[in-house]
């Protein structure tokens, strides 16, 4: 047990040596299953949006804006009328996670699952949310609603600020954690069949719900700073 | 190995709370479901909200066993 949780979580993350300076300048395999992400989910944007028309749509163009609807519709609901300039945001997040978490499938270690990715996501959501309110109220009003309701509780206040992106960065990581720990657990039990099956839901629907879980705190929160 | 593997047994205890919690939350979830249909958008997002933050608990002790397994 102990030998396998050391191998994924402490073995050497650093996968190229860049030399910088003196000494070297590392970079994680997390970083580099990222970019494949990102390569991956960019061509695919450019090939489905290229060629768009106003008529004669084809088929493939019905589906992208059928899709493309579909989804602003579930996070717009989600945000409500008066964040939706932060829809595209929570959607990109919303797709990069699914699409991280669901890597595992072809082999790759989910980036999701080196604490620094998830660290890096959750703070890039709280100072959004922080911006958000700070855009729609101002600094002074922004500044003051820390004291709202009471000012007793100005403390607790200021405390959430750094309990909600631990959380966020906690809970996505843990999960993916522990669905590859159980995954690696099955296939060293039983190595054929059972863990087909199971990576349906703990790759599959766990990945897909814990992107959706970030993504709609994250707007929750959004929904509640702009309030 | 012995006294660590039964501390990361205790702080895999936590899954109780995660489980009791999630269970009330979608058996209240399909109650009112049954009474209300037409709300059933709503409901689902409220359930999967109550149901994120109860599984938080969990994870909590997830992270923390491994963390004594791997740092005792």
């Amino acid at each position: 047990m102990k030998e396998m949780l050391n191998e994924l979580l402490m073995a050497d993350k650093t996968l190229i040596h860049v030399p910088f300076g003196n000494g070297f300048f590392d970079i994680y395999k997390s970083v580099v299953v990222s970019w494949i992400v990102l390569a991956v989910l960019i061509t695919l944007i450019l090939v489905l949006t290229s060629n768009l028309k106003v008529h004669n749509i084809s088929k493939r163009q019905a589906a992208v804006e059928a899709s493309v609807l579909w989804i602003r519709k579930v996070v717009g609901e989600l945000l409500g009328e008066e964040a939706m300039a932060y829809c595209p945001y929570i959607v990109t997040v919303l797709i990069f996670i699914a699409f991280s978490n669901m890597i595992g499938l072809f082999g790759l270690v989910p980036p999701t699952m080196d604490l620094n990715v998830t660290l890096a996501l959750s703070l890039m959501s709280i100072v959004l949310v922080e911006l958000a309110g700070i855009i729609k109220k101002g600094p002074k009003k922004w500044l003051k609603s820390f004291t709202e309701p009471m000012a007793v509780i100005t403390f607790m206040n200021v405390l959430e600020l750094f309990i909600r992106p631990l959380s966020l960065c906690m809970r996505l990581f843990g999960n993916i954690l522990g669905a590859t720990v159980i995954m690696e657990l099955i296939k060293h039990v039983v190595p054929i069949v059972l863990p087909a099956a199971l990576s349906i839901y703990f790759d599959i629907f766990d990945g897909c719900i814990q992107a959706y879980v970030f993504c709609f705190l994250t707007s929750l929160y959004i929904k509640e700073a702009v309030e | 190995m012995s006294l660590t593997a039964i501390g990361a047994a205790i702080a895999a205890f936590t899954g109780i709370g995660a489980g009791i919690g999630i269970s009330l939350a979608t058996a209240k979830a399909t109650d009112a479901v049954a009474r209300q249909p037409e709300a059933d958008g709503k409901i689902m997002r409220l359930l999967i909200l109550g149901c994120a933050l109860a599984e938080a608990t969990a994870i909590y002790g997830f992270v923390v066993a491994i963390m004594i397994i791997l740092f005792s």
